[in-house]
């Protein structure tokens, strides 16, 4: 080995004698600190009429309003507005005050016309714009004067301020109608965020600069770069051997890092993220309900967290997450009890045949769980799930699954999912997901309400939370929801995922905070996602 | 012409491609000086490449068996444990038992690897002996098919063909088998070539013998035993293919045991300190190579050769 | 008359390089129509392909009209002729994959994929030779039989295990090397930078084309000491020194050449797995992501390349061996 090995090692030689010269001290520049930071995902593009930053995510663009934590729960405060929105009686308008001392990162000066405009392009079926659903209940956005804008919806919308993180881009930079794909902005963006692009190579990195004249003050860690690196693996071991200040990585992988002494911490933020198996009521096995509910007693969510997620989750039982405040109800869970779970099937008339697959009318107990190939966390929940389905007489078959081919098969086969895409609000949480305006199937949108359910009483509560401007009305309303899924399982929901970051040196700032996540995840949430106000501490 | 050149030279008998097993086969036997003693180490490797062969096969088929487990299940307590007496080769991150899981994995390597190899082979010798024994334009146009299946790297080839016909376990056996059997066509082609050129097939015909019975005579006895050489030689080559193709994530779905999904899973043991999720499906993946190649080097130094022999006693 | 002779000899090698090369035509038309024909007979939808996560989204109106622009549903053998006459204009198309024309991919990559397998070939070859003339001379020996026995060790060991082992031990373990990629994160591109990102890919890549080179040089040498002229000067008392390099090394590496030029396709297999575990940004790494995300253009781009590669490595190797041995001749 030695012999063959040997021109490696006389490279290495070469190596040590070029390390040497190359001790370079990244990030103490006197004109500000310098991030290195690695993610799996890309972004397609930086448009915010295109998708981009939706979730008030984006360091280029700000939105009128923007996320805060205050006490432990995501709260919305003003960004480019002077104070949070004015509601009328019915949450059917909406007025914003807008600040009067933002530029964009051009210098032209923020105003009304933008916000009209950014809103306007998004309603506009020329533009083709991803989110043009997502804002249905606008009717039109008027300019009531140069600093204030209303906007009109067409239905009561109580959760309707957390649209209102959506970034603002100047009107001068939309151009004429045309189809968001061939915009100038998804990859030359304008924003009036804290930070503005410099360089973007596709695939590999991406590099921000602090806004010298942002309306917040210039950010302290003046130059953000962002290495796009897909391979988990080779993610984790790069910034092992020291060459990022942070990355997002899974759980598994992250937890080493825990337990190293080379100055990395690991950071986990609790989210909204969920991971369930569907449970369509299209299929004679997963329809049943006394399937549905004894594989919800069959799951062991506890050993799924402290394995496949190396600790980082808490359970799922419905579809909202203990970080939703009053809205959670406690009370709304499944014991781990396999045994009540094989009597409740005995009783249901699933008789255990001879290859140990129960039986009812003809009907084995078997169907397919599909999950994405390359995402390897729902692999690993499926194959526990499949384990633990084995265990009361289910025969699950696990299938990876493209997405092109996934998505017709939704409403047939179950499949691992996962979601919590606006978790400053129940009712982004649950709506889609489960009122039966989205139960038949829609080749286009297949993931609204993926199962196929139908409940009136759901139905009921998910329209009064959506209209009522009552806190202790919608705490009832979507209690009822949770009693009512509890009930009437339509997933087998799992876990919600807390986001794992590890991130260098953290010590050396003040004003880390932890935030609520959504589904999505990376290196413009963890830790950094309020990098805007981070501050260096003394001594450093 | 130029193509036969190259493969007197390297004395790479399949040209581009598998040779390379072939050829360490004999340098190792070359390596021990006289043809006496050679002959005789071929022979002893032959059975001990024979026995581990045959160990790994047992061992592919009935470690799973006998253990009774479905190698798909888990069992989240015993997660990535390390090599015990009750578990050999340690557990894996989902606590899968990796004595067994490995052994499923190598089973579907074999399968797909053996199908392959016997796909290739089939189709190799019908091309190469369909170009041998017209000749002319067929044969021509064969030969730039070959050229054409050998200039595309087979990893590249078999890559574009599972892209296009995603995730079924036929466009990984389609994959391997439709890059490899160029070199087979070529060989027997060679070997069509040079017994239509022989005296005795020549008088055989001419002294008026059927068809049928040149074939059964004359043909069969010199292809067989090539084809069954390629056909071994073949198969670490598909095992190395698909695991590759797996370990790149273009193959095997990521929960289906393979050495190569294996592997792929093994990589976060760089970080994770599992070394034994690494080592014992490498392990077998390089013991299995070795094996067949021992096999197949021996096969050729020492049966083909006495074959032959007893052909024109 | 010795000049006369070489200039035959010239223009015998130009005659046969002009001849390989046309016949290389008819197989990369070949190659391009294989790739071609396994795409039209897929089960899968080229506008997935196009639109990507938007194939669904899009109305079946949009479909249409995208696949009457594309000219999707003419004949396979239209759309063969269409791209065919495109390719010939210099126009490769568009890489979805990757967001930018086909040609800018492979400029921007193509040079580190030169240099990661250029380095790597080289490395190889320098270490196939020097042990190899060392182990043939000392044949047998302790040194000999724990080299052969290494090579044949590794024959057996896929690359991506090579290269997992790698940076197991050297990134990782002893923290000598930098885990992957071309630069540090963030850093700019330098010779510094680079050298030090390329050894370990290099390495591996070297490691895993060794074996085959050095058993080979081996073997010719052994045979090579047993030939007329050199069992001649071993016995006319020449030094061991003379003897290999002049009379046992210049026959033995003839074979060699043409083995190195064979062993291209192999070069191009090991890179491709190399370069994605070590996300080193070249071509081989492009052919696996362009796979996962059947993005046809490139993937039949880089398809057609490694073809190219291929021939003209084998025409080069036949080219350099026909130029050094005189008992060859050149109409072969």
């Amino acid at each position: 080995m030695n012999r063959v090995l040997a021109g490696t090692a006389a490279a290495s030689l070469f190596f040590l004698a070029a390390c040497g010269e190359s001790t370079d001290d990244g990030g103490t520049d006197t004109s500000g600190y310098e991030l290195v930071l690695a993610d799996s995902y890309e972004p397609d593009n930086l448009n915010p009429i295109a998708g981009h930053g939706e979730d008030g995510s984006s360091k280029i663009y700000d939105g009128l309003l923007r996320l805060a934590q205050h006490d432990d729960l995501p709260v919305l405060e003003p960004a480019l507005a002077t104070e949070l929105p004015e509601v009328n009686g019915d949450a059917t308008e909406w007025t914003v005050r807008l600040r009067d001392d933002v530029t964009f990162h051009n210098g032209a000066t923020f105003g009304a016309d933008d916000v009209v405009a950014t809103f306007e392009a998004i309603l506009d079926p020329a533009y083709a714009s991803p989110l043009t659903s997502s804002y249905d209940m606008v009717d039109r956005v008027e300019k009531v004067d140069d600093h204030t804008v209303r906007f009109h919806l067409d239905y009561p919308h109580v959760p309707f301020d957390t649209r209102l993180l959506l970034g603002i881009v100047p009107a001068t930079a939309l151009g004429e109608p045309a189809p968001v794909e061939e915009s100038s902005l998804n990859t030359e963006p304008m924003g009036a965020g804290p930070y503005r692009l410099v360089e973007w190579r596709r695939g590999e990195r991406m590099v921000l600069e602090a806004y010298e004249d942002y309306w917040g003050g210039q950010p302290e860690v003046t130059r953000l770069t962002i290495v796009s690196a897909s391979d988990d693996n080779v993610r984790a071991q790069r910034m092992r051997s020291g060459e990022f200040d942070g990355a997002w990585l899974p759980p598994k992988l992250a937890a080493p890092f825990s337990a190293a002494a080379d100055g990395t911490t690991v950071v986990a933020n609790p989210s909204a993220d969920w991971r369930g198996v569907t449970m369509p009521a299209g299929n004679p096995v997963t329809g049943d309900p006394d399937i549905r509910q004894a594989l919800n007693l069959a799951v062991d969510r506890e050993a799924m967290i402290s394995t496949v997620l190396a600790g980082h989750g808490v359970p799922a039982y419905t579809l909202i997450p203990e970080v939703f405040g009053d809205y959670h109800d406690p009370d709304a869970v499944f014991g781990y009890d396999p045994e009540r779970a094989q009597r409740l099937l005995d009783d249901a008339g699933w008789v255990q045949g001879d290859d140990g697959t129960r039986v009812k009318d003809g009907q084995r107990a078997e169907f397919t769980v599909m999950y994405f190939p390359e995402d390897t966390l729902r692999r690993d929940l499926g194959q526990a799930f499949v384990s633990d389905a084995r265990s009361i007489g289910i025969e699950v078959t696990l299938e990876a699954v493209d997405r092109p081919e996934f998505r017709p098969r939704i409403p047939a086969d179950a499949g691992v999912l996962g979601g919590g895409d606006f978790p400053f609000d129940p009712d982004p949480q649950v709506y889609t997901a489960l009122h039966s305006r989205f139960a038949d199937h829609d080749e286009a949108n297949p993931f609204l309400n993926p199962t196929g359910f139908r409940d009136d009483a759901v139905d009921a509560a998910l329209d009064l939370g959506r209209r009522s401007l009552d806190d202790d009305e919608r705490v009832g309303a979507y209690r009822e929801i949770q009693r009512r899924l509890v009930e009437d399982p339509p997933y087998v929901m799992l876990v919600f995922l807390d986001h794992t970051y590890v991130i260098r040196d953290a010590d050396a700032w003040a004003n880390i905070q932890p935030i609520i996540e959504p589904h999505a995840h990376g290196v413009s949430w963890g830790p950094w996602w309020n990098l805007r106000d981070w501050e260096r501490r003394d001594g450093e | 012409m130029a193509e036969v050149r190259t493969k007197e030279r390297t004395g790479d008998p399949g040209g581009v491609g598998f040779g390379g097993w072939f050829d360490a086969g004999r340098v190792w036997t070359r390596a021990r000086g006289s043809r006496r003693r050679a002959r005789l180490t071929a022979r002893q490797r032959l059975f001990v490449g024979i026995a581990v062969l045959a160990g790994l096969v047992v061992y592919a088929v009935l470690v799973p068996i006998i253990a009774g487990l479905d190698e798909r299940l888990v069992d989240l307590a015993a997660a990535g444990s390390a090599p015990s007496l009750e578990h050999p080769f340690g557990t894996d991150q989902a606590g899968r038992d990796l004595f067994v899981r490995t052994a499923a994995g190598l089973r579907v390597s074999l399968l797909i690897a053996g199908l392959c190899a016997v796909i290739s082979t089939v189709l190799g010798v019908a091309v190469g002996a369909v170009a041998g024994a017209v000749g002319g334009w067929v044969d021509r146009i064969v030969m730039r098919l070959v050229d054409t299946v050998n200039a595309v790297p087979h990893l590249l080839l078999g890559i574009v063909i599972v892209a296009l016909y995603r995730g079924s376990v036929v466009a990984i056996v389609a994959s391997i088998a439709l890059t490899h059997w160029a070199p087979v066509a070529r060989l027997i082609r060679s070997e069509v070539l040079s017994l239509r050129q022989r005296e005795f097939v020549d008088a055989a015909i001419s002294g008026g013998a059927s068809r049928r019975w040149v074939i059964r005579r004359h043909f069969l006895p010199a292809v067989i035993p090539q084809a069954v050489l390629a056909a071994v030689l073949l198969l670490p080559h598909a095992v190395w293919h698909e695991s590759a193709l797996s370990f790149l994530g273009l193959g095997l779905p990521p929960h289906r045991a393979s050495l190569g999904t294996l592997l792929d899973e093994a990589r976060e043991s760089l970080l994770l300190g599992s070394w034994w999720t690494l080592v014992f499906p490498s392990l077998m993946l390089v013991v299995a190579t070795l094996a067949v190649a021992a096999c197949g080097a021996a096969w050729r130094d020492h049966v083909l050769p006495r074959r032959r022999a007893e052909e024109w006693a | 008359m010795i000049t006369r002779l070489g200039r035959d000899r010239r223009r015998a090698v130009g005659r046969m390089a002009v001849r390989r090369l046309l016949l290389a035509v008819p197989v990369l038309v070949l190659t391009s129509v294989v790739v071609f024909g396994l795409a039209a007979a897929s089960p899968f939808d080229p506008l997935v392909g196009y639109l990507g996560d938007r194939y669904l989204t899009a109305g079946a109106a949009e479909q249409q009209q995208l696949r009457d622009t594309l000219g999707l549903d003419d004949p396979w053998y239209e759309q063969y002729l269409r791209w065919a006459g495109s390719l010939l204009s210099g126009d490769l198309g568009t890489s979805r994959s990757y967001g930018q024309p086909v040609a800018d991919v492979l400029a921007e990559r193509l040079p580190w994929t030169v240099l990661l397998a250029g380095t790597a070939l080289v490395l190889a070859v320098a270490t196939a030779l020097m042990l190899g003339v060392w182990t043939a001379w000392r044949q047998g020996g302790v040194a000999d039989r724990v080299v052969t026995a290494v090579a044949h060790a590794l024959e057996g060991v896929p690359p991506f295990v090579v290269a997992l082992a790698a940076i197991g031990i050297f990134a990782l373990g002893l923290s000598w090397l930098p885990v992957a990629g071309l630069t540090d994160a963030g850093a700019a591109v330098s010779v510094g930078q680079v050298s030090r990102h390329l050894i370990l890919p290099a390495g591996v890549l070297a490691v895993s084309q060794l074996p085959w080179l050095l058993l080979h040089v081996r073997q010719s040498l052994i045979a090579a000491f047993g030939e007329d002229h050199v069992v001649g000067a071993r016995a006319r008392g020449l030094p061991a020194r003379t003897v290999v390099l002049r009379h046992a090394l210049p026959t033995a590496l003839l074979p060699f050449v043409t083995l190195v030029g064979t062993r291209l396709p192999e070069l191009v297999t090991g890179a491709i797995l190399v370069e994605s575990v070590f996300s080193w940004p070249g071509v081989a790494a492009a052919v696996v992501r362009s796979a996962m995300q059947v993005d046809f253009p490139l993937l039949a781009a880089l398809t057609l390349l490694a073809a190219v590669v291929v021939l003209l490595g084998s025409l080069l190797a036949d080219v350099v061996y026909t130029v050094l041995d005189p008992r060859v001749a050149a109409d072969g």
